[in-house]
């Protein structure tokens, strides 16, 4: 398979800012796509608001581009209704942390067979760069001008907690274990979350000291930590996670029955 | 085999400069067409060796996974 | 058998096959007569979240070619605005049942009302038309369930089923009729990747359900006939939406159903829903008055009313709210001719009773 038979070639070159995290996120969905030999016409991509939102449109594929927050929501019907479809979601750290919380906790305490991909920039890039459920203490957005005084949401602890199968986290500097998790996340049964830490230049980098694509890459890079102990929870979470570092990993691994295996949904 | 950097797609973002291990890429000094500084590909044949030196059947490929704007490509010429 | 549960046997007699929903008083019957009802009939029945995700699942579930439908009342109807419009604007069948309780807020949860009426025509933003049916039996929660499933599939339209607490909790026994029709979407037949939304005269493009190859985009962004976002074009904006708009509008004679009574009658009641049943007391002894039942309140039965109004003297409107289809009312009579249209209101969970009726019309016509 090469690239542009998973995408839209029609629609190149993309909207996204220059430098953006997004194209990198889908080329190692690419790369996990194509390696998992997955068939294209029994999957259904799913997103909500937002730039990362806009990945679906690009995808040769059915794709449902849905409301602020309610990708999960959708994705599940489709699943519920086709368990045959392989359902792929795309989100963002507002989308899925913010308005689409509710979703989110609840698709993966349901464990209902969905692949989520959040794209992690710490902002919300569409809007023009608000303060978002994972902006780190301190830094910059358009609506904590005086720095950001509440405490972030580590996606991935939440994920763990709420009781999903399989939850990793990578940034866009981690493309060969990213790519590798992707197509892990894509094979298992039950909600499998992968989070990917992303450079916003255009709306985090500026407010925050790093004008380019560049300097907020090579900032991932440096404050990434790996998560060694796999298929254990970070122990002094909030030391590591976004306040200073980024702990990158993977961080449960289970087999609970999927919800359509539980519920027995006929074929 | 050469990389090639489609200056239709790139937005000059550097990132390959950044990434890759052996310096292949260098940052542009003119703009495109499209007003972006498309990075010169300077050290091609460091990839290969590169590739070698790992003992590895296919290069690192890490500025294609990379780049944002899906620029980067290999054509056997 | 009650209002609620006959609008489940409705459904799955029409073969909804994907319910999702959240528990709300007076519409909790359906969601859980539906838990043990649709797994009898090889379906999936879900309790989620909230209203949010109940009417996003039914939307994705439709996606997949399979009919499917929510339940809920005034403050779940509230949340489901946003997904109303985006089903609009994807033109996803899906079917909604709203029993209407006493509002506005938590209200009155155990009362009827009819204060949704203008909501299920504007609640959400942006110009778009849905299709909303007025059950006032039992035997109507079946029908008309099974008619909002038809209508939905053939239009490609949201439909809303507007019943009210004391329809859902009316026991009664219903009949299936023999001539009971099922309509299905029109599927597509080619491969329409970059044509998902193209259509003929009929206004309503065929449907690509997911997982035929079709690899069709659909978004809530404005988009043009490829299903691909074109959100700055003002002529692709008005060409959708007037399309979204038209498709049920052009239609509407062939959508509205209304009863009626002694059409020639100086004076005229317009009701639906809970309070008809009271007019039909009050009929059944005065045969100088005539009625007006809405069956489908929207598309408004605007021909049907025109027709009334040319003739009619006297119209008073019933409704359990402060005025809603009233407006409509007045503004078609007026124009047809009709100068006395009045309306009558009942708020708090009470429906007119005959007599209270009667008295209202004395000093007119009696
Ligand atoms: C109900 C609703 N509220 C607000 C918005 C406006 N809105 C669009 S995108 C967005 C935030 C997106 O942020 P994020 O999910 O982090 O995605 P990103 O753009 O950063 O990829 C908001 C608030 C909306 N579209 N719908
Ligand atoms: S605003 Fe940020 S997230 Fe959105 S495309 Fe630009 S860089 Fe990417
Ligand atoms: S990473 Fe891609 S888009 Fe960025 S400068 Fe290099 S070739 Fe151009
Ligand atoms: S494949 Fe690896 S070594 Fe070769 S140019 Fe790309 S990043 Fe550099």
């Amino acid at each position: 398979m090469k690239f542009f038979d998973l995408y839209r070639k029609d629609r190149w070159p993309h909207m996204f800012c220059p430098g953006c995290g997004i194209g990198t996120a889908m080329n190692c969905f690419f790369r996990a796509f194509a390696e998992s030999r997955l068939n294209q016409d029994k999957t259904v991509f799913v997103s909500g608001i937002g730039c990362s939102g806009r990945i679906p449109s690009y995808i040769l594929a059915d794709s449902l581009h849905t409301t602020h927050g309610r990708p999960i929501a959708f994705a599940g019907g489709i699943k519920l209704a086709n368990p045959e479809l392989k359902v792929v979601v795309f989100t963002g750290d507002g989308d899925l942390g913010a308005i689409g919380g509710n979703h989110f906790i609840n698709g993966c305490r349901r464990n209902i067979d969905l692949t989520v991909i959040c794209i992690n920039n710490y902002i919300y890039g569409m809007t023009g760069g608000q303060v978002s459920t994972t902006t780190p203490f301190g830094y910059y957005t358009s609506t904590t001008p005086y720095g950001n005084k509440e405490y972030p949401f580590d996606l991935s602890e939440v994920a763990v907690a709420a009781g999903a199968n399989y939850v990793t986290r990578w940034t866009t500097y981690h493309v060969k274990s990213l790519t590798k998790s992707i197509k892990k996340a894509l094979v298992k049964d039950g909600f499998s979350f992968v989070e990917i830490v992303s450079q916003c230049p255009t709306q985090f980098g500026r407010r925050n000291d790093m004008i380019s694509a560049r300097q907020v890459f090579e900032w991932l890079k440096k404050n990434s930590v790996l998560h060694k102990k796999a298929h254990t929870l970070v122990e002094d979470h909030l030391d590591l996670n976004l306040m200073g570092k980024i702990t990158v990993g993977e961080f449960v691994e289970r087999n609970r029955e999927a919800y359509t295996k539980v519920i027995g949904v006929r074929k | 085999m050469v990389t090639v950097i489609n200056s239709d797609y790139c937005k000059g973002c550097n990132l390959c400069v950044v990434t890759c291990p052996v310096k292949v890429y260098k940052e542009g000094d003119k703009p495109s067409s499209r007003g972006y500084f498309v990075p010169k590909i300077v050290n091609v044949e460091k990839c290969m060796d590169y590739k070698r030196k790992k003992g590895e059947k296919k290069k690192c490929e890490l500025c294609v996974l990379v780049c944002p704007d899906q620029a980067i490509s290999w054509s056997n010429e | 058998m009650q209002g609620n549960e006959a609008c489940v046997e409705g459904a799955l007699y029409v073969g909804c096959k994907f319910f999702a929903g959240y528990p709300i008083t007076p519409a909790t019957e359906i969601t859980e007569r539906m838990a043990w009802r649709m797994h009898e009939m090889g379906g999936v029945s879900i309790q989620l979240e909230d209203e949010i995700a109940s009417i996003a699942a039914i939307i994705g579930a439709s996606w997949t070619g399979t009919k499917a439908m929510t339940a809920t009342s005034g403050p779940g109807f509230s949340l489901m605005q946003e997904n109303l419009g985006y089903a609009c604007m994807t033109e996803t069948p899906i079917v909604i049942v709203n029993v209407q309780r006493g509002g506005p807020s938590t209200g009155q949860p155990t009362k009827a009302s009819q204060g949704d009426v203008m909501q299920t025509r504007w609640g959400s933003h942006g110009d778009y038309e849905t299709i909303v049916l007025a059950p006032n039996s039992v035997q109507e929660m079946f029908d008309l369930t099974i008619e909002a499933f038809n209508l939905s599939e053939k239009y490609r339209v949201p439909t809303i089923v507007l019943s009210d607490a004391d329809i859902g909790h009316m026991r009664g026994k219903f009949t299936v009729s023999e001539d009971i029709k099922f309509i299905d979407r029109k599927y597509c037949t080619k491969h329409v990747e970059h044509n998902a939304f193209i259509c003929d005269e009929g206004l309503v493009p065929e449907f690509p359900k997911f997982g035929q190859g079709h690899r069709v985009h659909i978004t809530g962004l404005t988009h043009d006939v490829s299903g691909y976002p074109k959100t700055t074009d003002p002529e692709i904006h008005a060409k959708l939406v007037s399309r979204l708009v038209k498709k049920i509008r052009n239609h509407s004679n062939e959508i509205s159903r209304t009863e009626i009574l002694n059409p020639k009658a100086d004076t005229i009641l317009v009701t639906y829903g809970s309070p008809s049943n009271s007019v039909f007391e009050v009929l059944s002894e005065n045969h100088n008055i005539g009625l007006f039942r809405l069956i489908t309140l929207w598309p408004f039965p605007e021909t049907e009313m025109k027709q009334i109004a040319k003739t009619a003297k006297h119209i008073l409107v019933l409704e359990m709210n402060l005025g809603q289809i009233y407006w409509e009312v007045e503004r078609i009579a007026r124009q047809a001719g009709c100068q006395k249209v009045e309306l009558f209101s009942k708020i708090g969970g009470e429906i007119h009773k005959p007599d209270e009726i009667i008295k209202r019309l004395k000093n007119e016509v009696l």
